[in-house]
């Protein structure tokens, strides 16, 4: 018997496959599904044969320098018997790397969920890791595409799995309107993918983003091209203005939240960066406008997490800081820091996201105000999130430290100068912001619900182990990322990571000293206060809903006015003269059998007078 | 005898069978009315068939006899049902077509 080999293709296919099967198993199985528990256990299982699979692809020349992408597809769309798209997987060093990091974490978060979800009903649950499952098969069918069309596919798909996911407690009012602000809002932005899809057919024929296309898009298509991704890209991955869906989605539940809307599918944005790359390429101007939007997101998001009272806000803008930096680096011209940051944020702020999963879990509230003190309570969930704070400080060591540094030394190669000291200041926030967290939430005074805190059950502490040890080593697997994007990279400490490392130390003490030492308090100087200000009038909302007001209503109110009276006018007009004609006309209908035959014999002679004289 | 004895006598039975129709108000009569109308035409058929020496026309006769049955047939249930419907037979108490 021969040996049974699986070609890389057919592990990406099977990867893909398996929470699909998963979906289609819960999704039409209702008796199944609302066992919650039990359908927990099969999306699981499902998600688990994917990881192994995603972890196949990770071996032999994945990672050597510019292997060509192995790419298995079929035909899908024909336009006049010329083929314009097909469906399939594009496996190479990046899209297997974003598999596992993609599987990874949905394998944690869903295992997590068991335990945090535990009070929810059977019903509930099974719907929950439905979703998880088509969430998954969505994502991962995105990361492989080998193809724009593909992509924007499945780019719709975990948009409509984000929304569902975030009104999961749709009993909930507020969690009703997040769900529907973030899919309007992202859905606003896909326009520009869409619209951009367009735009590369019409230049191309195809939907590729091969040399070849990028070629036949000259400086014209390609900058139109990326300019529209990028809007796409801005939705998806929280840049400002659009980043106010995010805050928002954390009505969902917090798993959710860790897998969706922190590590992958905001991640997906970025993502969709990465694989048009050539096409962004040769578009200068998008690259420029990325560097400054990115690096001013990361700043303003800084500043605004700064402020927020609830733990999960304070993590999501962290995230769309985050994102700010990767597109900014990407912004920079250089395609591998900001994928690898992309990689290690992944783990940590899923980590984190967990983390305080956990922490809302044992006190039941979001609020950093009623958590305190609960590290003598839950001393390794507490652990793992202050390893994921610090991975996502930058602290020496920590995976966050590694990518940050990269990115910020590309920008400084490049002598983008103001969007470097943007984040350098981002960096020292981002430490400011987290020590707060850490000594508000697991030391300082005990809030009220703290008495009855108690440590996870051991569903909810596996992934968090795991994970911390992913933000603990992600680090040095830098330089195999490097090489999978093409590139040449050995650590060493830069000027840029000595000062970002510098402010990261100077941010956790000056935290420290306002929230662990209480030696001032931040509220009271006045440029905190300012920015405190500034959030809580929610400005950036408010000019969303201000423009809507004042354009679409604006704009729709003249199309519903020519709808109404123009066209249903005409449309009235035409059913009031067929009425008033038909008025007259019943008259001609006596109903007597003799008129009728009166009728028929006139008819008769007409047609033989016709004839006659014909 | 000349064809044309038998065309005068088929138009002579068409119009009678067309006055009867228009003016009967019994269904039935109506009925006998069209009966003289598709007579005339057999007529018709018959002499035709004679003037060209083909039995074409005396076939389509033998056709149009079942037809006219048929039509009878049909003719006579919706009389029955225009009884149950109104107690009588006068086509002007069937007249809810009235537009």
């Amino acid at each position: 018997m021969s040996a049974f080999t699986l070609t890389r293709v057919d592990a990406a296919l099977l990867c893909c496959a398996a929470p699909l099967l998963s979906f289609l198993i819960l999704g039409l199985t209702p008796a199944l599904r609302r066992t919650g528990r039990i359908a927990g256990y099969v999306s699981i299982a499902f998600a688990g044969l994917s990881t192994l699979y995603a972890a196949s692809l990770l071996q032999g020349r994945m990672f050597a320098a510019a292997s060509p992408p192995d790419i298995g597809q079929v035909g899908w769309l024909y336009a006049g018997g010329k083929l314009v798209a097909s469906m399939g997987v594009q496996v190479d060093g990046i899209s297997a790397s974003m598999l596992v990091v993609v599987t990874v974490v949905a394998l944690c978060v869903q295992v997590f969920s068991l335990g945090y979800l535990h009070d929810e009903p059977p019903a509930a649950l099974g719907r929950y890791y439905t979703w998880h499952s088509l969430f998954l098969f969505s994502m991962l069918g995105l990361v492989v595409a080998p193809n724009a069309l593909q992509l924007f596919l499945c780019w719709e798909l975990v948009g409509l799995a984000s929304y569902l996911l975030i009104g999961f407690y749709f009993k909930k009012p507020s969690a009703g309107q997040a769900a529907v602000k973030a899919f309007w809002v992202t859905k606003f932005a896909d326009i520009g993918l869409g619209a951009g899809l367009l735009v590369l057919y019409v230049f191309t024929g195809t939907f590729d983003w091969s040399p070849q296309a990028v070629q036949l898009l000259g400086a014209t298509g390609a900058a139109w091209t990326a300019g529209l991704f990028f809007l796409a890209v801005m939705g998806k991955s929280a840049q400002f203005p659009l980043h106010i869906w995010l805050p928002d989605a954390m009505e969902g539940p917090t798993p959710v939240s860790a897998l969706l809307h922190a590590a992958t599918m905001v991640a997906a944005g970025v993502y969709l960066i990465v694989r048009t790359y050539p096409i962004f390429q040769a578009a200068p101007g998008v690259l420029v406008f990325m560097t400054f939007l990115g690096a001013w997101t990361a700043l303003f998001a800084s500043i605004i997490a700064c402020s927020q009272n609830d733990i999960k806000k304070v993590l999501a803008y962290s995230t769309a800081a985050q994102l700010g930096y990767m597109v900014s680096a990407l912004g920079a011209g250089e395609l591998w820091p900001g994928y690898f940051h992309l990689v290690t944020h992944a783990a940590f702020k899923a980590l984190l996201f967990l983390g305080a999963g956990a922490l809302i879990h044992a006190v039941h509230s979001n609020n950093l105000q009623d958590m305190g003190g609960l590290w003598p309570k839950l001393k390794i969930s507490g652990t793992a999130f202050i390893i994921g704070a610090m991975a996502l400080a930058g602290v020496p060591g920590f995976a966050g430290f590694f990518s940050k540094d990269a990115i910020l030394d590309v920008l400084l190669e490049r002598h983008l100068f103001a969007p470097w000291i943007a984040l350098l200041a981002a960096a020292g926030l981002t430490a400011f912001y987290m020590t707060r967290v850490v000594m508000l939430a697991l030391f300082g005074k005990p809030g009220h619900h703290t008495e009855h805190a108690h440590e996870s059950p051991p569903s909810m502490l596996a992934p968090l182990v795991l994970l911390a040890i992913a933000a603990l080593t992600l680090g040095f697997a830098g330089t195999s990322l490097a090489t999978a994007a093409g590139h040449e990279y050995a650590f060493h400490l830069s000027t840029s990571g000595l000062i970002a490392s510098s402010l990261a130390l100077l941010g956790i003490g000056v935290g420290w000293l306002a929230y662990g030492k209480n030696a001032f308090v931040p509220g009271k100087i006045p440029a905190f206060a300012f920015v405190q200000g500034i959030v809580e009038s929610s400005a950036v909302d408010r000019s969303f809903a201000w423009s809507y007001r004042v354009v679409f209503q604006g704009v729709s109110g003249g199309v519903a006015w020519f709808d109404r009276y123009i066209i249903d006018g005409f449309m009235n007009f035409s059913a009031w003269l067929t009425q008033m004609a038909g008025e007259r006309l019943r008259a001609a209908q006596t109903g007597r059998v003799v008129d009728y035959l009166y009728a028929v014999v006139a008819g008769l002679l007409l047609l033989a007078a016709a004839g006659f004289w014909r | 005898m000349p064809t044309q004895a038998y065309l005068l006598l088929s138009a002579a039975l068409f119009c009678l069978g067309i006055y009867g129709v228009l003016t009967r108000r019994n269904a039935i009569g109506v009925l006998v009315a069209i009966e003289l109308m598709a007579n005339a035409v057999n007529i018709n058929l018959v002499a035709f068939s004679r003037v060209w020496g083909s039995l074409t026309g005396q076939a389509f006769t033998l056709f149009s006899l079942a037809l006219t049955v048929s039509e009878v047939v049909v003719g006579l249930a919706i009389v029955i049902l225009l009884y149950r419907a109104h107690q009588s037979v006068l086509t002007d108490s069937a007249s809810e077509m009235k537009g």
